[in-house]
């Protein structure tokens, strides 16, 4: 008995079953009043000139914070990927060692999360713009640099074997032959990290570290959710822009989708390409001056307590199997929320004339929403602990995947459901054999990627809601206990560095069969 | 849904499609203008014409994928029937045999060939359907009927060859046991020998009260067919049996020397 295709898709959403038994369970007295109002806030967001003025400063300060750090994640990204690539050094030296070594080192920043980078930075230089510029550079540097290394060592190097026989020398030859196909890749990818850096920018203001996401966080705290809502439109409002560019680039210029990160040929239109990175220089160092970032401030380090005499003890006597327990069952149940719901949502609600649009309203919600804020929502009404942790991290990449899902549904075309269809299936039906049947290994595969970036994240609802690693990381960086911190770091990496070999092994198997 | 308006005048069956004055607008020139078409149980009618000629946009009208601007479409003496239950029931009494065949490579031989039972199953025996094998007797009949071993029925489709997949798409048909078969240029691609072999099996299968409307390039196939219909930019050009057919009328298809009022 195997499961078909598009009954895979279906199975992760069994998850949910647990969670309905369990839920009711966890529902404490008030709250669903302020729930109520928080709904009806989204139709009556504030219009006050001051708040709105506020709100658009923020604004300007994240979509800043998240363009520098994006730009230089891509400059780190892509010299770290080339250094990582086995091609490169096979090419130059003969042997790949040193990208092995790379490579290894690279993991390490990748496998910490922004947002623990930014608090880090925080607690090392003080409270300074150019921190969160860091903070999303490091990892997402990391990770670019994980892409192209793989990228480049997945294309075919027939033409730069034919260069090098020719006698071409080997940097110039790897320039010819592997700079154009790699292109298409890097750039698609590189507009896809943009949208992530918005995001990361807004999260990382929730925890102080200025612009939108704090003024969301204190409206939140002070429960004025018109303001809340005012902020959210606009934040939803840019991003959905960011989106629709970015995919119209992607299309312009010829680059391959996101559902599959396979390079689709050489990209066109190259005049267009080089251009905007030009205009990309002078808008960089303006958004720098407007945002005051210092790079000098990050020389002058502050000194860090000293650590108190028997806190190494004290660090390892901390309750690392349940915490290690909690931050993996968080991670499952998240991942088998977003990757699960997805489908069943687009199956129950996208045959309604106006469902798909509605989804794409909430999944748009879900995407920009940050989900230290949707765990602080969720607890006016459910208690902390990892179910609460899971709701919130779980509809934040609900709306990741849930777009992913749509687009590569739109991308599957019509023709096997209008088949269906025509021999009178219902349009659920169709939708399950015809579309999904195509869709699933690959939307599997990006969901294994996609719990490996769950995983990451559960420290951010973690030092909200109370649970796993990142509740401990929240109260070890209160006290101070950098033995603990650092304990806590080894343990975060080395998990998400085993499920990153996981998460990648099962996207193998996903995408061999 | 039955509309008695339809039948009350009429003392014989309804033919099971009857096209009326039917138009499908197109960018410059219509698609499809002022179609009229009855196909009685058992005819077996061919459609001949080039490339754009309308004979995919008649295909797609007959079998509702696409709503014609102007006249109707009626089916077994029903009009489009407006409750979505009601247009699965009658839609699941139309068979389309797709150029593409639009089979579902990722499933197996079995699960396709239930394809065809989807529009009268629930969704309990639909899931199902993706996890056990079901009607397997049903479904080896299906494809021993096209000349296919059943220990095929565990394959996946991706594993078959072409003109095994030809025959698969037509056992789903057979599985579905429409009224309506309709077929565009299902041997388009094929090669001589192989057209001839499931033109024959296409031929087969429709016997009173089926009907089978196909959609062809070359005329050396029509043996078999009672009636052959020219379609030249989106008009009916000559409907006749295939018996009277002349080279004439080929030549004024595809030259494009005949007058376009000619059949009506």
């Amino acid at each position: 008995m195997k499961p078909a295709a598009p009954l895979l898709l279906l199975l992760p959403a069994l998850a949910l079953l647990p969670l309905l038994v369990l839920l009711p369970g966890l529902v404490h007295g008030g709250g669903w009043d302020l729930i109520g109002q928080f709904l009806l806030a989204a139709v009556q967001p504030s219009t006050d000139p001051v708040v709105l003025e506020s709100l658009l400063r923020g604004l300007g300060v994240t979509a800043g914070m998240a363009l520098l750090g994006w730009c230089a994640s891509l400059l780190i990204g892509i010299a770290a990927g080339l250094a990582s690539s086995r091609l490169l050094w096979r090419t130059l030296i003969g042997h790949s060692w040193p990208a092995e070594g790379i490579r290894r080192l690279l993991a390490i920043p990748r496998s910490i999360h922004e947002l623990i980078w930014g608090l880090l930075l925080l607690q090392v230089i003080g409270l300074q713009p150019v921190i969160a510029v860091i903070a999303i550079a490091i990892p997402y540097g990391a990770l670019v640099a994980r892409v192209v290394s793989d990228l480049l060592d997945s294309l075919n190097d027939r033409n730069l074997q034919a260069l090098m026989a020719a006698g071409t020398a080997p940097p110039a030859a790897l320039l010819s032959a592997m700079g154009p196909p790699l292109l298409p890749g890097l750039i698609s990818y590189g507009g896809y990290r943009l949208e992530c850096a918005l995001r990361s920018a807004t999260l990382l203001g929730v925890f102080g570290l200025g612009g939108l996401g704090n003024e969301l966080l204190l409206t939140l705290q002070s429960l004025q959710f018109h303001e809340l809502w005012s902020g959210l439109w606009l934040l939803l409002a840019v991003m959905l822009s960011l989106e629709a560019v970015i995919g119209a680039l992607r299309r312009r210029w010829g680059m391959p989708g996101r559902f599959s990160m396979r390079a689709a040929g050489v990209g066109r239109r190259g005049r267009e390409l080089v251009l905007a990175g030009l205009l990309l220089v002078p808008l960089v160092f303006g958004v720098g001056r407007a945002l005051a970032i210092e790079p000098a401030a990050l020389l002058h380090w502050q000194a860090l307590p000293p650590i108190a005499p028997g806190g190494w003890q004290e660090a390892l006597a901390l309750p690392w199997p349940s915490l290690v327990f909690n931050t993996v069952l968080l991670t499952l149940l998240a991942a088998a929320l977003a990757v699960g719901v997805a489908p069943l949502l687009l199956l129950l609600v996208a045959p309604w004339p106006l469902g798909q649009r509605l989804l794409q309203l909430i999944w748009a919600i879900g995407r920009l929403w940050p989900p230290p804020l949707t765990a602080l929502l969720l607890l006016f009404v459910f208690k902390p602990g990892v179910i609460t942790a899971a709701l919130a991290l779980g509809f934040h990449n609900l709306g990741i995947l849930g777009r992913l899902l749509l687009e590569g549904s739109e991308a599957a075309g019509p023709q096997r459901q209008e088949a269906l269809r025509c021999s009178g299936t219902g349009p659920r039906l169709a939708l399950l054999y015809g579309r999904f049947s195509g869709l699933a290994r690959s939307y599997l595969a990006y969901g294994a990627y996609r719990a490996d970036v769950i995983l990451r994240e559960t420290v951010v609802v973690g030092l909200v809601a109370g649970t796993g690693l990142g509740s401990q990381l929240n109260q070890s960086l209160s006290a101070f206990a950098f033995d603990q911190l650092l304990l806590l770091l080894v343990a975060y990496a080395a998990l998400t560095l085993l499920g990153e070999d996981l998460s990648d092994r099962a996207r193998q198997r996903l995408l061999q069969q | 849904m039955s509309d008695p308006g339809l039948n009350a005048s009429e003392s014989q069956p309804s033919p099971v499609l009857e096209l009326r004055n039917v138009t499908v607008p197109g960018r410059q020139l219509p698609r499809l203008e002022g179609i009229h078409l009855r196909l009685e149980a058992g005819e077996r009618v061919a459609l001949l014409g080039a490339s754009g000629a309308g004979k995919s946009t008649l295909l797609a009208v007959a079998n509702g994928l696409l709503q014609p601007t102007q006249g109707e479409v009626i089916w077994s003496g029903e009009r489009r029937a407006r409750s979505s239950r009601a247009r699965r029931r009658q839609q699941a009494r139309i068979g389309t045999l797709w150029q593409d065949l639009r089979l579902i490579e990722e499933l197996s031989v079995q699960q396709n060939l239930n394809c065809g039972r989807l529009a009268s199953w629930g969704w309990p025996r639909a899931m199902l359907n993706l996890l056990l094998p079901l009607e397997s007797e049903a479904c080896a009949q299906a494809l021993r009927q096209v000349d296919l071993d059943p220990h095929l029925l565990s394959q996946s489709v991706g594993e078959l060859s072409g003109g095994q997949r030809q025959r698969v798409a037509i056992a789903r048909l057979l599985r579905q046991q429409p009224q309506l078969l309709l077929a565009d240029e299902p041997l388009a691609s094929l090669d001589p020998r192989l057209a001839q072999e499931l033109l024959q099996l296409l031929l087969e299968q429709a016997t009173a009260p089926r009907v089978l409307l196909l959609s062809l390039h070359r005329p050396d196939l029509l043996q078999g067919f009672d009636r052959v219909i020219g379609l030249r930019q989106g008009r009916i050009c000559w409907d006749r049996p295939v018996a009277q057919l002349q080279t004439s009328d080929l030549e004024a298809l595809y030259a494009g020397i005949a007058e376009p009022s000619l059949a009506r």
